[in-house]
Order: structure tokens, then C-alpha cells, then sequence
């Protein structure tokens, strides 16, 4: 294999200089002719039938342009999952508080506010649900959706859930017979863990403009994850031919699964009915609620072992609250299982997950789609069963890892799997078993937890590779630029494949009147992944071409040339050459251009089991795209008087297959750890009856810079030895697996220093004291 | 009512009607086009619309723009001079891997060159304590501390 030139150093990123003079146009500072601003009127009440609207003073009040409800928007229900169960606006009921029933478009902000106050509702309280579990039950209180059964969907039957009427999916992943395997085990450990709704926090509010075109279509330059989604979806519900519908963004700023949510229509439908550009930026007291905050989970685990350590059988009863819409909670629930597949030996599995409506936001994804919480409940869960086996629980956990080759709990087989090595370094790196000593209330302690974070496959993913007259290559991508660098990335890998510096790459991104398909958008750790395959494989049709065009000028045939700095040659004829700027003459075609698609070859489970079909896994089919593996550890600091929890050291492993570009790995594995720094110690959504308490950074607690570790005491490990094999050079993504493990590495830290297991996340200085004094 | 207000923003005086209850970050954003000043939350916790103002920090979300006249008004877009090179923030800011999705950077940068102007030759502790008026969700701070550590360490030289 040739050495690579541009893929695996760290190119500095070319969207930096931009954002660095304040220059970078993001879809908040974006401003149209013509432009009105939205408001959205947000149900007072968490369930509530809606009597009556009327909407006639605010119509009237100077500078407003429309007032729409749900009378003047398309009746058809939508839903970015598997369940068509949201109306645009509330139809007749409301079910969260702050469900969108009334928008108004005004020429300016504060008259499109005022408005809003002038917008009677009447409504009628109905009673309403809030604990996930009462919500699940088969005799709840309260039928959120009575007319669930009647939605469309694409849930297969099987997991569908009649006699839970509150639950939108029930997902079940059963091997062997957890009963027999719990009768054989030598020990059972039996806990509950919670882990409550967090939020993305991205810098940047949700925001869209839409402007009506003459066509009666429609552009929408927004600022989120999915361009090629939104587009469908836009398009579905105005019932406007998809190709007149046109989104278009440029950087976005921050999004970590959040802006997958869909809050476009209100824009849309309110550009629609005035004929003017609408811009809508949700305040950061509307993000907290309709942003698609993470779901909160209820998790029972019960895993049965043998003296020696060996783990016979675990059985997993998870409750998902996704609040009053389905989203996506069922994917949620189905794919954070993998946590409970793809890294133990397990011979016996039960997983139950049910996706729960109640009367809170919807509920979007966030950063590890329900991974981080079913590792949470799984690694604590080890360390727990360790203590009682009187083993290490590093040793624990080393005995029942999956490597290689072996068949996961759905009958997949493994590949490209790393996690001992990272188990391994980061014990190393942390010094696990050298202890320091407390100074005064400070006790300090360590922990480790293993994580994992696959790769759904989604859908496909385009890529087109231009090279124009000029010797510029220039890739048109449809991924989202959410800050992790992919422009920066896909560069360095067309820069490669055709033997350039990455300076003389361009990027076009983020339109879909211009740029391919890109399916399911930058989501799930994909952009890497198969974005980087689809521009690879652009780029070799399009030097292919080169090579055609070559071919009848130098009379040789294609197959024996090569291309290096823009010159294809002949390597057994080192006369025989051309310019690739000299084949744009008047014979040959324009630009040259070589297209890719790319998608995972992957098959889906059976519905009833979530187990693959056993030949075809034999045959290398996957359910996921990849897997990407990961270790971190952690030394802690518990203030025994005063509860609070500061962590000193924070190192991480991350098995990505290939740093493509490796400072841009760890700024994502910095960061990642940062979340779970704050996810473990401070994040939660609070509730009271529907009503989020905390919609503010003030209220709502993300890390500050003097909550991390000094920059010596952060370190980031990129391991490489495991690349995937359909990975470009051997890449994965890993974007949420750095997030994962942080929670049970904290808890076990704090365990270690004071005694005491936490078991609902966040480990707050009340809950530490509390369990102190229980102790 | 309106009332007509000079505000000197990067060397330049900009004449503007300004409602007396607007904030200086609404000015510069909706009015004046400075867009490179951002806003995160609009209640002065996440400090992406950081400026200087007669070199101090401050959150122009909660700062009126009336009472911004007569004070030396610098945003991101008056950092580095007309065809001037880079400050050295932003040079390390790029150099450094601080910069991600690129929201919080302009406020960052502008509480670093207030605080570096302040306290040339700060700790890293000193820096994080500068830094806690701004929310970064991408980075972990790790990059952002190093790239300012390094301007400071430069300007020793």
C-alpha cells in the first residue's frame, strides 16, 4: 500500500479562519427582502382539549402579516420516526406544554410577540402523565394518543404494543433462555438506574427562514441535521412536488442530535400563506422545550454469573419517555440496545425497551441515541457484580468481552473491534491501581467503564467529485457542517485519492438543488464513514474519466495510467504524459465529474427477536454500519462535606479505525468528554407536571471551563488498530462513542473515593450527602 | 420613541435611531449587519455576544445601546484592521484546533483579548476563571485554554 500524504495529519481546519473574524453566515444571522419574523404561541397546559381560537385581534395589530392555526395548516400528521402522530399545529388537543398551536409572522420581532398575547385560546384541562412508568403500564390513567392505532407507521407489528396503550414501540432482542440462564448463574445482581432528559445546548438556536418561490415552491435555508429529510418532509406535508422544494445551510452552529428534530414547517406554512420570507429563531427558553431534548430513561437490569465471573444471562427492562410525540424514541429504544449486543459474551438475553408517550416535550436524540444511558446501567452494573465476585472489575469486564469474529447477541459478527487494547491503555494511562491520597474533605478515587456506539446504516449517501479546467477538485456533499470538520475531512481524502494538497480541494455543501442525497443527514456517526466512501469512490470515477479523456490523447489504454499532481502519466513510459488542464480542449466534454453513492451493506433483524438471519450474518451482513469502541477512565475529587464532585482527570480511548485527521479526533474526544463530564455531574432537564423548571444556561447547568480538567490531566487516545474494513483507509466514525462510558467511569470513581454508588444520574453534591448519611 | 444615538464601533461612528430599550447586540446584529457577534441565549449566560466596551467584556445582550454612547464599541469584525493580519487570538484559535462549529468563537475571543490585555502573563487557572461567563459545547475548553496560554506565552518573547 502507498504511504498516505494527506489522510492521518492534521490539516488545520478551513472552516476556522471564517468563524475565527466573526465572518461565517450562520441561519440566525441570515437575512431576505422582504423577511418577517415568527412567533409561536406554546399550550399553557400538558394536556388539554382545545375548545376554541380566535385569533382576530392579533390580526389586526399594525405590522402583523398572518396568525395561522392549525385551520389554515395541511391536516396530515407527520413524525421524523416511525409514527406519523404530530400535527404541524395542535389539532384539537394539546399534549406538552408549549406544543406549538398558533404562529404569527410580523414585520418585526416584537410585533410578531405582542401579537402572541393577543391570541385567545380556550381550553379545557385534561388530566395528563408524566412518570414513564405509570405511563407504560397496561392499565394506564391516561391514553395519550387514543387514535395511535390508527397512525401511519412504519413499525412492524411485532413491535407494536396494543395491550401497553401508551407505548409506541416495543422493542425486543431475546437470545437463548434468560430463565434457565438465570437457574445456572452463581450470582445475580439486580439494580435500577435512571437517567434523566438532558439537552444538546448547541450555541446556535434552532433556526430556518423560508422563502416562497413563484413556482409555488419553496427555500429553506436552515441551520440543522438532515437537509435531505427535511426536503421529504416539507414536501409531504404542503404536498408540493419535492423538486421545487429546496433547503440550503451553510455552517451550523452546534447540534449534537438536536437540530435532527423538525421545526420547519411553522416557517414554512407561515412563508406559504404570506408570500414573504419567514424566519423563525426559537428563544433558548423555546430550544429547552421543542428542540428534542434527550428522552430520560428508566433502565432494570438484572445479569446472572458464574463464581468465576462468567456472565450467564441479563435481562433488561428499559423505559424510554419520549414524551407526547413518537420522534424518534422508537429508534431510540430499538438501537441503544446494541449497548447490550455487541460488547459482552451473554448466552441468555432478554431486552425489553418500550418507548413511552407522556405529557412533557417530544423528544428528539441526543449525542449517542440512548447508548449513554444503557451504558451507564450496564457498566455500573458490572462494577457492582465485580465487587460481590471479589474479582477486578477490570478482569470482569476482560473475561466477557466479545473479540473478533465471535457472533454478537443478534448473530452478528464482529469486526473492526478495539475495546481491550483501549481497556488497556486507559488503565495504563490512568494509573487505575495507584490511588491518591484525600487532602482534607476531598477523597479522591478512579474508575473505568467500557462504551460502544454503533453506526445505523440509515440510508444512502451521495457524493459528486467535479475536477474544472483550472486542475480544482471540487467535492458537492450533502452532510451537514455541525462543527465537526467534515468539510476539512473530505478534503484530505479527495486530496489523496488524487495525489494534491488539500488547498487545492473545494467544497460545496449543503443544498439539495445542487449537492447529492445524503439520506438520514450527519447523524449517528456516519459522516465519516460513508460520506468519505461515497467522495472516494467520486473520486475514482472521475479520474477514470481523466483517465479516458487521457487515453485518446496519449493512444494508450486507460487502465495502464496513473495521476499525480494533476499529470496523468504513463509509469512504463515516463515520456508519455498530459496535463489534466490540457484536457478541456474543444474535443472533449466540460467539466469532468465522477459520482458515488454509498451505503452499508446491512440486513434488518427480525422484529420479533431482533436477531439477524443466521446465514447471512455467517456471510458478514451486519445490522450496523460499525461499531465503534471505546474505554475511558477517570480520578475524581468527593468533598464529603459538602457533596460536590470534581473531576481532576479525564482520559479517554476511542477505537475510530483511522484518525483521518487527528487533532480534529481529539477536539471531538475533548469535547465528548466534556458532555459527559456534564451529564454525570450536573445535566437534567427538571420537570414539575409537564413544565420544564430550568430553560436557561443559569437554571440548566452546562460544564464551564473551571469545571474541567486542567489541559494536562485531559488526554485523548486514538487507537487505530482495529480498522474497518469497509471503512475509507479503515475510518468509523466515532463522534458519540467519545461521549460514551463517562457516566459509569464518574459513578465508579465516586464509589471508589466515598463508598457510595449513585444510581440516578446526575451524581448531584444532594444525592452524594444523601447516600453518605444512608450509609 | 427612536431617539438618534452615535455609537463608535471599531474606529467608526455609526449614526442610528435606536428604540431605548434595545440591546447593543440587537443593534449590531439587526441594524448595523455585525452579525459576527453572536447570541446564545440572550440573557447573558452563554456570553457568544461578548464585546468590548472601552476594553472591558461585556455581554451586549444586556447591554442597552444607548448607554453605549460615547464608549470605544469593539466586535469581532474590528479585531484584526482593514487588510491587517490576524490578532494573534485568532491566529491561535485556528492554529490551536479551538475552533468547531464556530458559534461561541467570536464571543471567546473577545473575552480572551480582554482578558489577556488585563492580565498579560495569566495561569491556566486564571484563564479558565476568564472563561466562565462563555458556554463552548463542542471543544471541552481543552483547545481554547491552550490557544490563548499560547498568546500569552508569545507575547513574553
Amino acid at each position: 500500500m502507498t504511504p498516505l500524504s494527506v489522510v492521518g495529519k492534521s490539516v488545520l481546519r478551513r472552516d476556522a479562519r471564517a468563524k475565527v473574524l466573526g465572518r461565517e453566515e450562520f441561519c440566525i444571522d441570515r437575512k431576505l427582502p422582504g423577511m418577517l419574523h415568527a412567533k409561536v404561541l406554546g399550550s399553557p397546559y400538558p394536556h388539554a382539549t382545545i375548545l376554541a381560537i380566535d385569533t382576530s385581534a392579533a390580526e389586526k395589530l399594525p405590522g402583523v402579516r398572518c396568525v395561522v392555526t392549525e385551520k389554515n395548516a395541511p391536516q396530515k400528521l407527520t413524525g421524523t420516526g416511525t409514527v406519523r402522530d404530530m400535527p404541524l399545529l395542535a389539532k384539537g388537543v394539546a399534549r406538552y406544554i408549549g406544543e406549538p398551536v398558533a404562529a404569527v409572522a410580523a414585520t418585526t420581532i416584537e410585533a410578531a410577540e405582542e401579537a402572541l398575547e393577543l391570541i385567545k385560546v380556550e381550553y379545557e384541562e385534561l388530566p395528563a402523565l408524566f412518570d414513564v412508568e405509570t405511563a407504560a403500564g397496561t392499565n394506564p390513567p391516561v391514553i395519550i394518543h387514543p387514535d395511535f392505532s390508527n397512525y401511519r407507521k412504519s413499525t412492524p407489528r411485532e413491535r407494536l404494543c396494543p395491550e401497553r396503550p401508551n407505548v409506541c414501540a416495543h422493542i425486543k432482542i431475546y437470545k437463548g433462555d434468560v430463565d434457565r440462564g438465570f437457574q445456572e448463574s452463581e450470582l445475580i445482581v439486580e439494580n435500577r438506574f435512571v437517567a434523566p432528559s438532558i439537552q444538546h445546548c448547541a450555541l446556535e438556536p434552532h433556526a430556518a427562514v423560508a422563502r416562497p418561490e413563484t413556482d409555488g415552491g419553496l427555500t429553506l435555508f436552515t441551520g440543522k441535521q438532515g437537509i435531505s429529510r427535511v426536503k421529504e418532509d416539507i414536501a409531504a406535508m404542503f404536498g408540493i412536488e419535492a423538486y421545487k422544494i429546496r433547503v440550503k445551510q451553510q455552517y451550523v452552529g452546534g447540534a449534537f442530535g438536536g437540530k435532527a428534530t423538525i421545526y420547519e414547517l411553522i416557517p414554512a406554512l407561515l412563508a406559504l400563506k404570506c408570500g414573504r420570507p419567514v424566519k423563525w429563531v426559537m428563544t433558548r427558553e423555546e430550544v429547552f422545550v421543542l428542540g428534542g431534548p434527550r428522552q430520560g430513561m428508566v433502565l432494570n437490569i438484572k445479569d446472572g454469573f458464574k463464581k468465576d465471573g462468567a456472565l450467564v444471562a441479563r435481562k433488561m427492562e428499559v423505559f424510554v419517555d419520549g414524551g407526547a410525540y413518537a420522534e424518534a424514541s422508537p429508534g431510540v429504544t430499538q438501537n441503544c440496545s446494541s449497548v447490550a449486543v455487541c460488547m459482552y459474551r451473554v448466552p441468555h438475553l432478554k431486552w425489553d425497551g418500550y418507548a413511552v408517550y407522556t405529557n412533557t416535550p417530544k423528544r428528539r436524540g441526543m449525542r449517542g441515541y440512548g447508548v449513554n444511558e444503557v451504558t451507564f446501567a450496564i457498566e455500573s452494573n458490572m462494577d457492582i457484580a465485580a465487587e460481590k465476585l471479589r474479582m477486578d472489575s477490570v478482569e470482569l469486564r476482560r473475561k466477557n468481552l466479545l473479540t473478533e469474529g465471535e457472533a454478537m447477541l443478534n448473530g452478528e459478527i464482529i469486526h473492526s473491534n478495539a475495546v481491550a487494547e483501549c481497556l488497556d491503555k486507559i488503565c495504563q494511562s490512568i494509573k487505575l491501581d495507584e490511588k491518591s491520597p484525600s487532602e482534607g474533605a476531598w477523597r479522591k478515587g478512579k474508575g473505568v467503564a467500557l462504551g460502544n456506539k454503533y453506526s445505523s446504516p440509515g440510508s444512502h449517501y451521495g457524493a459528486r467529485i467535479a475536477v474544472t479546467d483550472n486542475e480544482r477538485v471540487v467535492v458537492y456533499h450533502g452532510a451537514d457542517a455541525i462543527g465537526q470538520g467534515v468539510n476539512t475531512v473530505m478534503a484530505q481524502i479527495a486530496a489523496e485519492e488524487f495525489g494534491i494538497s488539500p488547498d487545492g480541494v473545494d467544497i460545496v455543501f449543503s443544498d439539495t438543488a445542487i449537492t447529492p442525497y445524503f439520506g438520514h443527514g450527519s447523524t449517528s456517526s456516519r459522516t465519516t464513514f460513508n460520506l468519505g466512501n461515497a467522495v472516494r469512490h467520486a473520486c475514482a470515477a472521475a479520474k477514470r474519466e481523466i483517465f479516458e479523456r487521457a487515453g485518446a490523447r496519449l493512444e494508450a489504454p486507460p487502465e495502464i495510467m496513473a495521476l499525480d499532481n494533476m499529470e496523468v502519466y504513463i509509469p512504463r513510459h515516463p515520456d508519455k504524459k498530459i496535463e489534466v488542464r490540457d484536457l478541456f480542449t474543444s474535443d472533449d466534454a466540460g467539466e469532468i465529474v465522477g459520482t458515488a453513492d454509498y451505503k452499508a451493506d446491512c440486513i434488518p433483524d427480525d422484529p420479533k427477536t431482533g436477531q439477524l438471519d443466521p446465514a447471512l450474518a455467517q456471510q458478514g451482513k451486519r445490522f450496523m454500519a460499525f461499531y465503534a469502541y471505546a474505554a475511558k477512565g477517570v480520578e475524581v475529587a468527593v468533598n464529603t462535606e459538602t457533596g460536590e464532585v470534581k473531576v481532576l482527570r479525564c482520559h479517554g480511548a476511542i477505537d475510530l479505525g483511522k484518525a483521518i485527521n487527528p487533532k480534529s479526533c481529539e477536539q471531538q474526544s475533548e469535547g465528548g468528554m466534556a458532555m459527559g463530564i456534564g451529564s454525570a455531574l450536573y445535566e437534567e432537564t427538571l420537570m414539575e407536571n409537564g413544565r420544564i423548571l430550568n430553560p436557561s444556561f443559569t437554571d440548566y447547568r452546562v460544564p464551564l471551563a473551571t469545571q474541567m480538567p486542567l489541559n494536562e490531566n485531559m488526554k485523548s487516545i486514538l487507537v487505530e488498530s482495529a480498522p474497518h474494513k469497509d471503512g475509507p483507509f479503515g475510518a468509523k466514525g466515532f463522534a458519540e462513542g467519545v461521549v460514551t462510558g463517562m457516566e459509569p467511569a464518574i459513578a465508579s470513581a465516586v464509589y471508589d473515593a466515598i463508598g457510595v454508588r449513585i444510581k440516578e444520574l446526575p451524581i448531584t453534591p444532594e444525592k452524594v450527602l444523601m447516600a453518605l448519611r444512608e450509609k | 420613541m427612536k431617539q438618534l444615538v452615535t455609537l463608535r464601533i471599531n474606529d467608526t461612528d455609526e449614526e442610528i435611531y435606536v428604540e431605548p430599550w434595545w440591546t447593543l447586540s440587537y443593534v449590531l446584529r439587526e441594524e448595523l449587519n455585525l452579525t459576527g457577534t453572536k447570541e446564545g441565549c440572550n440573557g447573558g449566560h452563554c456570553g457568544a455576544c461578548t464585546v468590548l466596551i472601552d476594553g472591558k467584556a461585556v455581554m451586549s445582550c444586556l447591554y442597552l445601546a444607548m448607554k453605549a454612547q460615547g464608549k470605544e464599541i469593539l466586535t469581532i469584525e474590528g479585531l484584526k484592521g482593514h487588510n491587517g493580519p490576524l490578532h494573534p487570538l485568532q491566529e491561535a484559535f485556528i492554529e490551536h484546533f479551538a475552533v468547531q462549529c464556530g458559534y461561541c468563537t467570536p464571543g471567546l475571543i473577545m473575552t480572551a483579548k480582554a482578558m489577556l490585555d488585563e492580565n498579560p502573563n495569566p495561569t491556566e487557572e486564571e484563564v479558565r476563571e476568564g472563561l466562565n461567563g462563555n458556554v463552548c459545547r463542542c471543544t471541552g475548553y481543552t483547545k481554547i485554554v491552550e490557544a490563548i496560554l499560547s498568546v500569552a506565552e508569545k507575547q513574553k518573547l
